[in-house]
């Protein structure tokens, strides 16, 4: 007892003794060792200061930019009220005071007239604590693309603070239902994925239905009931240009685009009276099955790799979310486990997380991820009728259909894979569904 | 501080501890050389001093050879005898009186040699005396040193057990005191490793409250930062060392200690770090 007490206090006197030669005063230099094994999932306060600005379309470009960034849910705003000064350019800021304003990065910027009728965005993201500049760079276009050159400073600076590449710069596609009655209109829009810059790629007196964007942005695809039957169609973004690729007996519903764009995952039912999952060839229209059973197989959704096809089953009763290879003959493996209901699967583009509608005890369809490697399973919405799920090409969050409240009309949605934060977009006319977010734009 | 002085205060018990065991080895060597003394002067006895029975005697002087007695004398014989009989008379008058002088000489020399034999006797007898009353008193005085030293050893004896039992005392008194230091140190060093730790731990979980932890900085990433501090508490540079995050990783950790900044003071008695080494290896 006594010599293990003796030999600690020497141990420690001499632990003591080596922490105080450490800390010995100015001569040998004083060192304290920490370790920081945790930290804090915050918004990063940020401050973006209003451009300076030549006379434009009245875009404000810092405005657009907070709207990104603050919509990510990965950065909180200093208001503009709060802000200590508005400079435009680095050597104007007076670092320090920001930080104490409550911001520790501000952005700077200008917009410039350049040749051509072009104008030029300069920005510039100071750290307010370490007075550096992070990223600073210039976009160049046309007047009318100004929004586009605030999304791609969006870009730059949630990489920058983030680690991830920002996704502001992309498009969504989505379904927008407007009108009553007689004057019902289907249309497919294409827009920002802000909600902004809408463009109306197609209008039909019948149902449109899945749009699904192909890997290089350049296409998509959708199912149209056109003369009441279902048929399913690519076309070309930019021109407007169209082909039907599938309108056989039956159901043909819920094309996904393969990653390297040569294939579509379809849901057939022919003349059987069960979908079952497709793939049909675009180059050569030859179609392979891929599940076989006596139950509904449909919403096919890709893996990043192309070697497997998620979809929705019922062949254990409920719908639950499956994965086969994407050859003929493969047995589906069941993924899903939590809750009685699991449909419309959605993998992110780093492969990581499935994404799904799912309905909770109370009966309320909510957006659920599950980590594919884990299993964990993280309710991400809170309902009641959330629909279609689709990642952002950076896969840090996930645009869906929702109806919040009594609210008659579907609005589209984002939120953080992470669950921090959600954000509304404007619905145009009526109702809007099926979102669609595209590729990043190279 | 205190640390220092305990420091010191061990070191100087460990030389107090070395110093009595010098001190405390010679006694034993007095003893031996007692031992050694006896020895020394019982050799000196038995062979170095001369013994009076051993000197051999002084030498005798050699006596003269015994003279015959003369024929007897003729008539012609008798002048002739007288004559020689004068002669011889007077020859051995002559011869008388040289062996008178011889005689003389002898016992002249007998008496020299007799005196000279006496006084070497008598001398040689002093002598002897001189040795036996030499031996005497060194055999004395030898007694006299055993004794003294006997005395001396004895005394040293009881003043080295005294010594010892002081000394042990004395180490008895040490050593509850040292045990009741090492308790007061085992208490000062929990009060200041607590502090310390604690103080730690206040910094630690400043910092991590600090860090906005980007989505990018997972299990697996290691940072080292060198942070530089002033008296107050206030961050004045951050240098990131060896660091496998990207640049938001290395973004969000600057951001974090700046944030953190002025970082709280040191308990009494640990000085003020100049330089903070922060390492950020997220568990989780």
């Amino acid at each position: 007892m006594k010599p293990t007490l003796r030999m600690a206090s020497l141990l420690r006197i001499f632990l003591l003794v080596a922490t105080a030669a450490c800390l010995a005063p100015p001569a040998a230099r004083a060192q304290l060792q920490i370790q920081i094994t945790s930290g804090v999932n915050n918004p990063v306060p940020i401050a973006i200061v209003p451009f300076a600005e030549a006379p434009t379309d009245g875009t404000d470009v810092a405005g657009v930019v907070q709207h990104d960034l603050v919509g990510s849910g990965r950065f909180t705003e200093l208001p503009r009220d709060k802000m200590p000064a508005t400079p435009t350019s680095a050597a104007d800021v007076k670092f320090g005071d920001w930080k104490a304003a409550g911001s520790d990065y501000v952005v700077v910027g200008q917009v410039v007239p350049v040749a051509g009728g072009q104008l030029a965005v300069d920005f510039n993201l100071l750290n307010d604590l370490t007075g550096q500049s992070i990223a600073r760079q210039r976009f160049v276009g046309t007047p009318t693309a100004l929004r586009n050159a605030a999304h791609r400073v969006s870009d730059v600076i949630y990489q920058a603070i983030t680690g991830i590449r920002g996704a502001f710069a992309t498009r969504i596609a989505y379904i927008a239902v407007a009108g009553a009655g007689a004057d019902e209109r289907f249309q497919l829009v294409v827009a920002d994925a802000d909600g902004y810059n809408q463009h109306l790629i197609l209008e039909s007196r019948f149902p449109l239905m899945s749009p699904a964007w192909s890997p290089d942005g350049q296409w998509l695809s959708y199912v149209s009931f056109e003369n009441h039957l279902s048929a399913v169609y690519v076309q070309r973004v930019l021109t407007g240009q169209r082909t039907r690729v599938s309108m056989r007996a039956g159901i043909n519903g819920a094309p996904a685009w393969s990653p390297d764009g040569k294939k579509l995952a379809l849901t057939l039912s022919g003349n059987s009276g069960h979908p079952e999952i497709y793939v049909l060839e675009l180059a050569t229209q030859h179609l392979t099955r891929i599940t076989d059973s006596p139950s509904i197989n449909t919403e096919a959704a890709w893996s990043p790799d192309g070697r497997f096809i998620y979809f929705t089953s019922d062949r254990a009763g409920e719908p639950q979310i499956y994965r086969c290879a994407a050859t003929p003959g493969s047995n589906p493996e069941r993924i899903t486990f939590t809750d009685e209901y699991n449909a419309g699967p959605h993998v992110s583009p780093d492969g990581k997380l499935l994404a799904m509608v799912t309905r909770d005890d109370s009966g309320s369809y909510r957006i659920a991820v599950q980590n594919l490697a884990s299993g964990e399973f993280r309710m991400l919405t809170p309902g009641r009728l959330d629909q279609s799920p689709s990642f952002a090409p950076n896969s840090a969050a996930i645009m869906y259909a929702a109806r919040p409240g009594q609210a008659e009309e579907g609005v589209l949605a984002t939120i953080s894979v992470d669950g921090l934060t959600g954000l509304s977009l404007r619905p145009t006319q009526g109702e809007v569904r099926d979102p669609a977010w595209g590729p990043f734009i190279q | 501080m205190s640390v220092v002085l305990h420091g010191s205060l061990i070191a100087l018990l460990a030389l107090g501890w070395w110093h009595f065991r010098q001190t405390a080895a010679p006694p034993s060597v007095p003893i031996n050389a007692t031992v050694v003394d006896a020895h020394t002067l019982k050799g000196v006895g038995t062979a170095s001093t001369p013994s009076p029975q051993q000197k051999a005697p002084p030498q005798a002087q050699p006596l003269p050879a015994p003279v015959e007695g003369p024929p007897p004398p003729t008539p012609d014989e008798v002048a002739m005898r007288e004559q020689a009989a004068k002669e011889e008379a007077e020859h051995q008058e002559q011869a008388e009186k040289a062996e008178e002088a011889r005689q003389a000489q002898r016992k002249a020399a007998e008496a020299a040699a007799a005196e000279q034999a006496a006084e070497a006797q008598k001398a040689e007898e002093a002598q002897a005396a001189e040795q036996a009353r030499k031996l005497a008193a060194a055999k004395k005085a030898a007694a006299k040193l055993a004794a003294k030293k006997k005395l001396e050893a004895e005394r040293k004896l009881a003043e080295e057990k005294k010594l010892a039992a002081q000394q042990a005392a004395a180490e008895r008194a040490a050593r509850v005191a040292d045990l009741q230091q090492s308790l007061q140190e085992d208490e000062r060093a929990t009060e200041a490793s607590g502090a310390l730790s604690s103080w730690q731990s206040e910094i630690t979980s400043r910092i991590q409250n600090a860090w906005n932890r980007p989505p990018t900085a997972q299990p697996g990433i290691k940072c080292v930062l060198n942070v530089g501090l002033v008296q107050g508490g206030s961050v004045t540079s951050v240098s990131i060392g060896d660091c496998n995050g990207d640049d938001a990783v290395r973004q969000s950790i600057q951001t974090a200690v700046y944030n953190a900044s002025p970082l709280p003071p040191p308990p009494d008695g640990i000085p003020f770090p100049h330089q903070l080494i922060i390492t950020f290896q997220p568990t989780h």
